[in-house]
């Protein structure tokens, strides 16, 4: 079992609405947080973590793993998640 | 302000100063030809300034963003209402109709965003935030 995957968001991002439905759908567990709403010191935390990730700050980002998903793509949300 | 062109209205939206359309003035309605947004002219400090009738209505930014999609010849795809559902989001959140993907609230982000107007559609198919298409 991989780690508990996490999401970052925008609260009012589309794509990341359809990544957290695309998880919800499937029933799997994901910690999600919306950037966008935390206060500023835990928000540049979030995007430092981000930029290192992904190079950018570009949402949602999806880790699984030691995958990272940026965007909303759900064919390799199905290969990560073996569905 | 006699000449042809002299007289310019300030866009509140994307700060462009757009010329006056013509039969033109004081209390009417014109269209920015730069983002799409309706205003009313008002006289201001320097030279006439549009207002926003609508401000920050439902409305207001789906006139905007239709006016601006006609203009530049752009279309839309399914993503459409989603993406306007954001933009409200974005208005009741942070106080405007920001990019509803990108973190950031600052005017360059005000929808159609600046590097939307600057070409961004053209060069890449569609804007950032996959509303505006390339036909």
């Amino acid at each position: 079992m991989v780690d508990k995957i996490k999401v970052y968001a925008l609260s009012t991002c589309p794509y990341c609405k359809r990544t957290r439905k695309f998880l919800d759908d499937h029933k799997v567990a994901y910690d999600c947080v919306e950037v966008d709403m935390l206060d500023d010191d835990a928000q540049d935390k979030a995007l430092e973590e981000i930029e290192k990730l992904t190079g950018r700050q570009s949402f949602p980002v999806v880790i699984i793993g030691d995958e990272v998903i940026v965007g909303h793509d759900e064919d390799r949300l199905r290969g990560a998640l073996k569905l | 302000m006699n000449g042809p062109g002299a007289e310019r209205v300030h866009c509140p939206v994307c700060q462009a100063r757009f010329r006056m359309p013509g039969g033109k003035g004081i209390g009417d309605k014109v269209i920015c030809p730069i983002c799409g947004q309706s205003l009313v002219v008002r006289p201001g400090q320097d030279g006439p300034v549009g207002e926003r009738p609508d401000l920050g209505t439902e409305a207001e930014i789906r006139e905007r963003v239709d006016e601006y999609a006609r203009i530049k010849g752009y279309s839309f795809n399914e993503m459409k209402e989603e993406v306007i559902q954001g933009l409200l989001g974005k208005r009741r959140r942070f106080g405007d109709f920001y990019c509803p993907c990108r973190m950031h609230h600052v005017p360059e982000y005000q929808c159609p965003c600046k590097p939307t107007r600057g070409g961004d559609v053209d060069r890449d198919g569609k804007c950032y935030c996959g509303f505006f298409w390339k036909k």
